[in-house]
């Protein structure tokens, strides 16, 4: 379904060609929808050659409507997406890919602001040659990225995102040892390595299902925006997404992985099926009980601090099963 | 063995049931006595954050009637105390997950292990309550010196005294202030005493320690000097059967307040 209106004034084009999988788009998307310029706005994304299902373009698009955005149009060579898209109503509009390298992409590899331009069209139809326009019509953008975006601009300063694009593109990403790339990403061991204790609950999996390692990054991927509270329960055969706090006395169960953009203060269950493999992740992971696959770990009584003051200096912390223990890892702060 | 199971109730909420059921427990535990507390509060826990033991809860008392997994499974050791063990509530279900004859299976099952099983009600006399009662031969009930708790605390009595389980219903007195008493402010212990006719088990003096050790999670029966925990400490010797005095809270704390006293009798007697 090509663009019947092409007006996309008041929008922005995100340029995603070159995430990899599913997790990786959300996490890069959600950060930048956090500037407060998004509000309000029209989105085109750019998606590339990536395949999504039709549930995983819904939570895309819930995340964009989240942040009081809209979407107006995706870009995409895939064609699963596309069938995706026309089943959900998605508008497409269809660009030459080369148009796109040479219009794009070369500007938006070096700098977040780059990928997030204002598109300003006046009236007729979508076609090749008009993308061509588009992309050549870039303006930089009028915000001053420092004001507002001091997260963002944490995270992807110019050394980091080179850094970035010389290690997604790589074909063995995903089976890379960790240490290494942990170390090479500013991702070190946490060096309190007694903020969680194993359980000794002996076999806790449900009869019938055992350990395994299931690839967490092609499962579906549940996405919520909301506060979780004590006696609320999320329950997901896929990964969770959780934008919000999740507060003591709450529990998020997770056949794949668990991210909270936010206090992790509950219980977090990933891999809640026999993956190992799962983590779980948060801005502060406070969880009161940690549990991957079969393990469960408590939180340490020395740190029983059940509510974490809010603060802007939170380094996301990541955790792992290890050598049959959870192993934390934390992302260190370039500044 | 056979032991004894005790439900701690009250009506009101807020006046101290969960406090008193945490302080009673450790301090049984801390007498050499094996004790089991069950939180009864389903979806409103609160007994695993004052003994400090959320952190250790797998499964809890729906697991344990949903059969998910085995009673001893689900008690959860004190980190001090091996004599005392927590079953928790769930948190994310609510009362009508449990039923009146489950626990009173679960209270029958535990005491045969048990000295004492301490039943932590929640507030109302919904199921909740009827829940907690179901297993419980005797009864503490928990008030405050304010028209409100007492009230409720009186309703509670009667209901307790339409069980024929329940032989035993005793009283106590929790946030008493001897300054408010003595201004006439609060109403005395043996007004509320006058009122409900019911024997007392405990008069709990009003102690800011509490604050710290809800949030520390660390039972204020722990604390040698606190004078709520000696207070504790004398009901748990009274459910043993000790006769034990009463805290004679009129007494200054402070040295110099005992001097001030001293001199103050000095001048009655001038």
């Amino acid at each position: 379904m090509l663009m019947e209106k092409n007006q996309v004034e008041n929008g922005f084009i995100i340029n995603l060609s070159n995430v990899k999988n599913t997790t990786q788009l959300v996490f890069e998307l959600s950060s930048i929808m956090e500037h407060p310029d998004v509000k309000g706005k029209n989105v085109c994304l750019k998606l590339g050659s990536l395949d999504l299902k039709q549930s995983q373009l819904l939570s895309i698009k819930a995340l964009i409507e989240s942040m009081s955005a809209t979407l107006a149009f995706i870009d995409t060579i895939s064609e699963q997406t596309e069938a995706s898209a026309s089943s959900l109503g998605i508008m497409i509009s269809k660009v030459d890919e080369n148009a796109i390298t040479e219009g794009i992409t070369p500007e938006a590899h070096e700098e977040i602001k780059d990928e997030m331009v204002e598109v300003k069209t006046e009236t007729g139809e979508i076609n090749n040659k008009q993308a061509v326009e588009i992309m050549a019509d870039i303006k930089l953008p009028d915000f001053s990225p420092i004001e507002t975006t001091e997260g963002i601009e944490d995270i992807y300063d110019e050394t980091s995102t080179q850094e970035l694009s010389e290690i997604i593109p790589s074909d063995n990403f995903e089976s890379a040892d960790f240490t290494s790339l942990a170390e090479h990403e500013g991702l070190i061991p946490k060096e309190d390595s007694s903020k969680y204790i194993l359980l000794d609950t002996g076999n806790v999996l449900p009869e019938g299902i055992e350990e395994n390692s299931e690839d967490t990054s092609s499962m579906p991927t549940l996405y919520l925006s909301q506060t979780l509270r004590s006696g609320q329960t999320v329950s997901y055969e896929g990964n969770i997404l959780i934008i919000g706090d999740a507060h003591p006395g709450s529990e998020i169960v997770a056949g794949g992985d668990i991210t909270v953009w936010g206090i992790l203060g509950g219980i977090a269950h990933a891999g809640c099926n026999g993956n190992i493999t799962s983590k779980v992740r948060a801005l502060k992971l406070n969880a009161i009980q940690l549990r991957i696959a079969g393990l469960y770990a408590r939180r340490n009584d020395t740190l029983n601090v059940p509510y974490v003051q809010k603060s802007n200096e939170f380094s996301p912390e990541e955790a792992q099963i290890e050598d049959g223990k959870i192993v934390i890892y934390k992302k260190l702060r370039r500044d | 063995m056979t032991g004894r199971v005790i439900v701690i109730t009250s009506g009101k909420g807020g006046v101290g049931k969960t406090t008193t059921s945490a302080n009673i427990g450790t301090a049984l535990a801390k007498s050499g006595y094996k004790v089991v507390l069950i939180d009864t509060d389903l979806g409103l826990r609160n007994l695993d954050l004052l003994l400090g033991l959320e952190n250790r809860i797998v499964y809890t008392i729906v697991d344990v009637i949903e059969e998910r997994c085995k009673l001893k499974q689900a008690l959860v050791k004190d980190k001090k105390n091996p004599n005392l063990s927590l079953l928790a509530a769930a948190q994310t279900r609510d009362k009508t997950a449990v039923n009146a004859e489950q626990l009173k299976e679960i209270c029958e099952t535990l005491k045969e292990e048990n000295d004492f099983v301490l039943v932590d009600c929640p507030a109302g006399i919904e199921q909740g309550f009827q829940n907690a009662v179901a297993g419980a031969s005797e009864a503490i009930v928990v008030t405050t010196p304010e028209m409100s708790a007492i009230r409720d605390a009186d309703r509670i009595i009667g209901l307790l005294a339409t069980k024929e389980e329940i032989t035993s219903t005793k009283l106590l007195l929790n946030r008493v202030r001897p300054s408010l008493i003595k201004s006439n402010e609060m109403m005395s212990v043996d007004d509320v005493v006058g009122i409900l006719e019911i024997p007392l088990v405990g008069i709990i003096p009003e102690d800011t320690g509490i604050i710290t050790s809800t949030n520390k999670g660390e039972p204020i029966v722990n604390d040698e000097n606190a004078l709520a925990g000696k207070a504790y400490r004398n009901v748990a010797q009274r459910i043993l059967g000790e006769e034990v005095p009463f805290l004679d809270l009129d007494e200054p704390k402070g040295f110099m307040a005992k001097i001030k006293n001293a001199i103050a009798k000095l001048k009655v007697k001038v």
